[in-house]
């Protein structure tokens, strides 16, 4: 029988879910599918998480079965039991693929018992072996330290409107709400460091290649094939940064070069990392100010292709209730401020953020604008819907 | 009187359970079971009859939270669970094999609560498994002629949860002043 195609069968004991599903995914994917996760009764080994609720006594009962099958225990502490075999948590792949070698070598020789402990501290000799064999059930490789990038996948921050003028800032003598003012409510992407990242990062994509954005700055590292970026700065510089016009006085220092293998691989700080998309919609916002970009006509309507991802994107006021309404249909940005009754400058800020990532677009079509505009017809449920709100935001109406 | 609930569905290990304990206001009543069949392979216990939460509102009212049991053997209880509801959340876990599969499934079994009313998708386990991507799921509902929020959540945290929701009541009434 080809081995390559028999993964060991392991029992996992004393994990909550969470921590079930990791390990399972750990086993497919870091330890290259050497071992699978089956019911208990049909496994070869049993795994064991001794520093959960019930992990102690779910091992002592465990032992008392004088099973033949070869035990791997995971603690914390490197514990004296006997006739187990040990791996030390945090698990390491060296460390797991050498207990899981050990295991298969003792299944091999069912009749003798497993008679030494065995502490796997450090790399243990066949592990190679069992490393090199060919991958079965990978479905996908699970990057341990994706989950440490905590900026990338952490909760977004949601605006109110009391909060946003002084979070977004705005121009000096310009009132963006001001309909008689509206022609001059836009602003320039390319003059502010929004337009230098869009730039940076359609390079990036077309070349495939991770590259470091220089502005006179801190450098901007992007990497295009995990759509990410890492920035060594606070939010408030960003925020301050991503405010300036910057073309007419850092312009000229403004290069895009690509890393060597070794930078691009260097360790950095994982609490730097964020998502390409996030990055590049916060900075819109910043320079937006509550204007619009150059780029939209604000006579003909613009349409929105899908829903931003809002978990893990700065929620600016009344950004849902935007996106709910112009993902039915396109719509003028003063027409969408009409309809919802809320100030322009909500509506500007979202629409620059979403033409940044590429999520709105405008009319083009004069048959888009033919027509009138479809009224929105209330539900019939709107109070109710509207008291769940208003608890959902922590508001007991 | 009328009952007020917003159905939580998806594959097993979604989330479910946690999403609705997640904005719940009383502890959820949880009906989950040692896993017996091949959910077992995937988490130790699951969710055999519904979950079930309750959010208080303004003026006495309460917003019934139901969670439909993971496993498909459980299918006849849908119909039940979604007669009166305002929307779907659909939960899907990015680590499984085929999560388009996933989706699929559930947006095909309710389709007709869904014309009647709408849905919101929250994408689970991104931390663990990056693809696909939001904009890959988007790319998929919008060749089966959809357009719903599609937000990366984690149901362990109440501000993911919440905005999905809010997705989700918005998509069905935009004008909406909460």
């Amino acid at each position: 029988m080809d081995k390559n195609k028999s993964p060991l069968k392991v029992a996992l004991h004393g994990m909550d879910g969470r921590s079930y599903k990791m390990m399972a995914m750990y086993l497919q994917g870091p330890c290259k599918g050497v071992a699978v996760v089956v019911n208990q009764g049909n496994e070869d080994i049993d795994i064991f998480d001794v520093d959960g609720v019930n992990g102690g006594s779910l091992i002592a009962e465990h032992l008392t079965k004088n099973t033949q099958k070869p035990v791997i225990v995971l603690s914390l502490n490197e514990r004296i039991i006997e006739n187990v075999l040990m791996v030390k948590k945090p698990v390491k792949i060296d460390d797991m693929l050498g207990a899981l070698s050990k295991a298969k070598s003792l299944l091999q020789r069912p009749a003798q018992q497993i008679k030494k402990q065995d502490v796997v501290g450090n790399k243990v000799n066949d592990s190679d072996q069992i490393a090199d064999e060919k991958p079965v059930l990978k479905k996908f490789v699970l990057d341990t330290d994706e989950q440490k990038k905590t900026s990338k996948h952490q909760a977004a921050m949601q605006l109110d409107e009391k909060g946003f003028g002084a979070f977004i800032g705005n121009v000096a003598g310009l009132d963006v709400n001001d309909p008689k003012q509206f022609f001059r409510a836009s602003y320039n992407p390319k003059e502010y460091f929004q337009g230098y990242v869009e730039s940076a990062f359609k390079v990036c994509h077309a070349k495939g290649q991770v590259r470091q954005l220089n502005s006179g700055w801190n450098p901007l590292i992007i990497f295009p094939n995990s759509h990410e970026i890492w920035l060594d700065v606070d939010e408030n510089q960003l925020r301050s940064f991503s405010g300036l016009s910057i073309n007419a006085t850092l312009g000229s220092k403004m290069s895009i070069t690509p890393l060597s293998q070794d930078s691009s691989t260097a360790d950095r700080t994982l609490e730097r990392f964020q998502s390409m998309d996030a990055f590049l919609w916060k900075t819109a916002c910043w320079a937006s100010k509550g204007r619009y970009p150059a780029s939209i006509d604000i006579r003909q309507p613009v349409y929105l292709k899908q829903w931003p991802n809002f978990t893990r994107l700065l929620v600016t006021p009344h950004a849902l209730r935007i996106s709910a309404l112009l993902i039915q249909g396109p719509r003028t940005l003063a027409n969408v401020a009409e309809v919802l009754n809320i100030k322009p400058q909500y509506v500007f800020v979202f629409i620059s953020s979403a033409c940044a990532l590429g999520l709105a677009g405008q009319v083009k079509r004069e048959a888009d604008v033919l027509v009138e505009l479809p009224e929105i017809k209330p539900n019939k449920n709107q109070g109710l819907l509207s008291r769940i709100l208003s608890t959902l935001r922590g508001k007991k109406a | 009187m009328s009952q007020y609930k917003i159905i939580f569905t998806g594959p097993v290990g979604a989330g479910k359970t946690t999403a609705i304990n997640s904005i719940s206001d009383v502890p959820p009543v949880k009906t989950d079971a040692s896993a017996s069949d091949m959910t077992k392979s995937r988490k130790s216990s699951t969710t055999v009859a519904m979950d079930y939460g309750i959010m208080n509102l303004a003026g006495g009212e309460k917003l019934h939270l139901y969670g439909t049991p993971g496993q498909e053997r459980f299918d006849f209880m849908w119909d039940i669970l979604v007669t009166g509801g305002i929307g779907l959340v659909l939960l899907l876990d990015n680590t499984r094999g085929d999560p388009f599969q996933d989706m699929k499934f559930f947006l095909d079994t309710f389709e007709k609560f869904i014309v009647d009313t709408t849905v919101a998708i929250g994408v689970t386990q991104m931390d663990l498994s990056s693809k696909p991507t939001i904009d890959d799921y988007h790319i998929q509902l919008k060749a089966m002629g959809l357009k719903p929020p599609v937000f990366a959540i984690d149901a362990r945290v109440k501000s993911d949860v919440s905005l999905l929701v809010q997705a989700l009541l918005y998509s069905l009434d935009p004008g909406l002043e909460g």
